[in-house]
């Protein structure tokens, strides 16, 4: 009795987590239509940019909120987005792959200038001590993961539905050419999308600091999660996302009590292989972005 | 009667009855012979330095892992994010065998052959069923879960990797095992390209540039899609996990994190972008290129790390397709694959 | 009877792409498929060479029922189509295009390639392309795509093949080397031909026989000067009041 409590009050904050991860990474695959494998790079930034601003420049931790916000876009709009998102947008191969070197060298920079053994220690907690839920208690941390999971998820919808941009957003999502006959400014559309894309993993990474270990190889494995759940989920699918994630904080939360924690990313797999076997769409039911 | 005729960039032998035709190839950087010559008179220049003969035949793995990713790539008409897996799947199945049975190189071979045989058809239903992009991106993945079951399960030894593997040839004198080692690699290299130039040229390739070009199409004109894919999945698997073999008992040890994580990958991505996409020749320039660039960079210590994937994110830049790309420009009419990930 | 469709359907979700068609074809005819724009003869060229499955009704072909198979078994029988917008390998030169045809052909699938880039160029003199077939299929005109298409189709050895909308975009001298060049191909070939057409002229010279599809439906049927003075096409081309 008390497993099965562990295993849904674990699912339900894993899977919190994991839309955390990988809704940005949805986002930018219904809009753009390709695949940012550069991924990793935004939980580095926005983990170590709020070191840097803290530590080397001694900001406040408010102040270093906003400025990581600022570098985080920054960073996607000049590394990420200008120079190799809109060259190669047609190239694929070559996108790919300039994407994944850029995430490699901002790893190996921050692994230059900010070893394992630098110390990094982000005071960002809200809530400190532990939770009782039943039998099981997590530290009250992860329930602020739960609350954002659900704000953001929320936000992301009603701006989605229910604004005029939001609006554009998911035309551009279907069809960028009938998109931009009718008068949307498609390449405004995709600079916000990557905007808003990299939203959720700052605000991920800001509230799992404190009880996580921060090195920098901790993209490779986000990034790994991210793409699993939005392939189970169907590519672009915000909906699909949600519901994928949750299945997969269970699938996660299961493996783990009732084997061994190190099996979780090839049970992942071998589930996300069966059902990609048999609807190779994902689970979601339509291509559109909700 | 053996005659010998030499017509403009023909040799003709004739035996007998029996007549051979050897086309030379007269474009000098891509003549195999003089390639291969070429190579070969390194490990005999560099004779005293061992470093630099291991320098070589990693040289020589990498280019062999190019090779038939040249293959793959147009054969499934997808790109494969993951052929370091097989690598992974070749080099513990001899490890492992090695370690623990004391097999020597030559008997692990057959099986190292057959582990990629059996993964390789394992995996193979993902390229017929996965859209063009699941296909990138589940490969992408697959080393990534290897690396993990290799930490998890205690006899891959996890982080320090196996060693002790039985090397390939056991001589007395160190300079002359080096010797030999290097020109077994070179020697794996000229079989890898051998095998796959006459694929390419057969009707194999041009099935392969059928279905990386227009699928349906080549459906609709008797072209059994799928059996072609598999085949060609599931052989260039075997010959990958092949070097992942000869890797292992090269080097003595083999540890998954120095190859199934992602700077690996980006790597053989890297040799194959940068010898121009698909192109088997290309690939053993691109491999040197890597491998040198590699080494020149070390001088400037652990910025080395930064500056090798900069350097090559400049490449890339500056020479979208790769050093084939210059020559493309004046040999407009080859064939020169447009490399689909995303197929709408 | 070469080919025989019984009771063929399709649907896309709600839209009922074909419906309840069924026609027969002899062998040496050569057969016009028209109808106005969305009537479903592309769709209907689909499930004949086996892009699509049926969803209910049988194709049968030379005793044999196809509906279902895969499309290179289709083609492997002897069905051939060509593209309403052409599709060649835009990579690869004339010649490799053809070849990956030749390939297909009956008892033959074991041949070199250079056995096969000989049977292409003959494929490619017979429709007048000899002289292009080293230059890259992205780099030819219209008409010789066209012309492409109907070699590469013919490289299969067809007994039956599909012509899709050959004519479209073509001037007046290239629609009359066009036509010339479908006669040649049914004298020396002996194939039958099913043609999609919109341009009236060429369904009157050519065709023997004219199959009018209407919203998935067959609405009337027999030689082309008939078909024409039906009232029910006249009002399906051009509204009930000219009729």
């Amino acid at each position: 009795m008390h497993a099965i409590q562990s295993v849904l009050v674990y699912a339900v904050v894993l899977g919190s987590l994991y839309l955390l991860i990988s809704l940005g990474f949805s986002l930018i695959c219904g809009v753009l239509g390709i695949f940012n494998l550069g991924y990793g790079a935004t939980f580095l930034v926005a983990v170590y940019g709020m070191w840097m601003l803290m530590d080397t420049f001694g900001f406040g931790v408010i102040p270093a909120i906003v400025g990581v916000c600022v570098i985080q876009c920054v960073f996607t709009l000049t590394v990420i987005y200008y120079p190799i998102v809109k060259r190669y947008m047609e190239k694929e191969e070559l996108l790919l792959t300039s994407l994944l070197l850029v995430s490699l060298i901002v790893e190996e920079t921050v692994n230059h200038a900010y070893p394992v053994t630098a110390g990094v220690d982000i005071p960002t907690t809200i809530l400190t001590g532990t939770f009782e839920i039943g039998a099981v208690s997590i530290p009250s941390q992860l329930l602020v993961v739960v609350v954002f999971a659900a704000l953001i998820t929320a936000f992301f919808v009603i701006f989605l539905t229910k604004t005029r941009i939001g609006f554009k957003i998911r035309a551009v999502s279907q069809d960028p050419e009938a998109a931009r006959l009718l008068g949307v400014k498609v390449e405004g559309v995709y600079a916000l999308a990557m905007i808003l894309s990299v939203l959720p993993p700052t605000v991920c990474m800001l509230v799992i600091a404190p009880i996580w270990a921060i090195e920098p190889t901790l993209g490779h494995s986000l990034l790994q999660t991210a793409i699993l759940v939005t392939i189970l989920g169907g590519l672009g699918n915000l909906r699909g996302t949600v519901i994928a994630s949750f299945i997969v904080g269970l699938i996660a939360s299961s493996v783990a009590f009732f084997t061994n924690p190190r099996l979780v990313g090839m049970a992942i797999l071998i589930i996300v292989f069966f059902v990609l076997l048999f609807k190779p769409q994902g689970i979601a039911k339509s291509e559109t972005l909700w | 009667m053996v005659r010998i005729e030499h017509k403009r960039a023909l040799l003709v032998v004739r035996i007998g009855d029996k007549k051979f035709e050897w086309p030379i190839e007269t474009r000098y950087w891509r003549n195999p012979l003089l390639g291969i010559v070429c190579l070969a008179l390194l490990p005999i220049v560099f004779s005293g330095q061992p470093d630099l003969i291991s320098l070589f035949a990693t040289a020589n793995i990498y280019a062999c892992i190019a090779i038939p990713l040249g293959w793959q790539m147009t054969g499934i008409g997808r790109l494969n994010f993951g052929p370091q897996f097989f690598v992974g799947i070749g080099g513990y199945t001899a490890a492992l065998i090695s370690v623990h049975f004391g097999w020597g190189p030559w008997e692990t071979l057959p099986v190292a052959v057959c582990a990629g045989l059996v993964f390789g058809v394992m995996f193979s239903p993902l390229t017929t069923i996965a859209k063009g992009l699941y296909f990138s991106l589940v490969t992408l993945i697959l080393p990534l879960i290897f690396l993990e079951v290799t930490y998890y399960f205690r006899v891959f030894q996890g982080e320090t990797g196996l060693y002790g593997i039985t090397p390939l040839v056991m001589v007395d004198n160190i300079k002359t095992e080096y010797l030999i080692t290097g020109f077994l690699s070179l020697l794996m290299l000229i079989i890898f390209l051998f095998v796959v130039h006459k694929v390419l040229t057969s009707r194999i390739g041009l099935f392969a540039a059928a279905i990386n070009d227009d699928e349906e199409v080549a459906n609709n004109l008797g072209l059994n899609i799928k059996r072609w894919k598999i085949l060609c999945f599931v052989a260039t698997s075997v010959m990958i996990s092949v070097t992942g073999w000869f890797a292992a008992h090269y080097f003595g040890t083999f540890a998954g994190v120095t190859y199934l994580q992602l700077p690996f990958m980006l790597k053989i991505l890297l040799m194959v972008m940068i010898g121009g996409r698909g192109d088997i020749y290309g690939a053993i320039y691109g491999a040197y290129f890597v491998v040198i660039l590699e080494k020149l960079l070390t001088v400037f210590g652990t910025v080395h790390y930064i500056l090798f994937p900069l350097i090559l994110m400049i490449l890339l830049f500056t020479l979208p397709e790769g050093l084939y790309g210059i020559y493309r420009r004046h040999r407009y009419r080859e064939y020169y694959p447009t490399i689909r990930v995303r197929k709408r | 009877m070469l080919l025989q469709l019984k009771g063929i359907s399709k649907r896309f979700g709600g839209l009922i792409a074909v419906n309840d068609v069924s026609f027969s074809i002899g062998e040496g005819e050569i057969v016009g498929l028209i109808g106005p724009n969305g009537a479903g003869k592309t769709t209907l060229m689909n499930l004949i060479s086996g892009s699509l499955k049926p969803d209910a009704g049988t194709i049968g072909f030379n005793g044999h029922t196809i509906s279902g198979e895969e499309p290179h078994r289709i083609c492997r029988r002897g069905i051939s189509r060509t593209y309403q917008i052409p599709r060649p390998f835009p990579d690869m030169t004339t010649l490799l295009n053809v070849s990956v045809g030749v390939f297909c052909g009956k008892k033959r699938s074991h041949m070199s390639l250079g056995d096969a880039m000989l049977d292409a160029s003959h494929c490619l003199e017979f429709v007048g392309l000899f002289g292009k077939r080293n230059m890259l299929a992205r780099d030819l005109s219209l008409f010789e795509l066209r012309a492409l298409e109907l070699a590469r189709a013919l490289a299969t050895t067809p007994r039956l093949i599909l012509i899709d909308e050959v004519m479209a975009g073509l001037n007046q001298a290239e629609s009359r080397r066009a036509i010339r060049l479908i006669r040649k191909v049914v004298e020396e070939y002996h194939v039958t031909i099913v043609w999609i057409e919109h341009v009236m002229k060429i369904i009157m010279e050519a065709t023997q026989r004219v199959e009018v599809l209407h919203y998935g439906e067959i609405i009337a049927s027999g030689s082309p000067h008939a078909v024409i003075n039906d009232s029910q096409v006249v009002e399906a081309y051009l509204g009930e009041k000219i009729a």
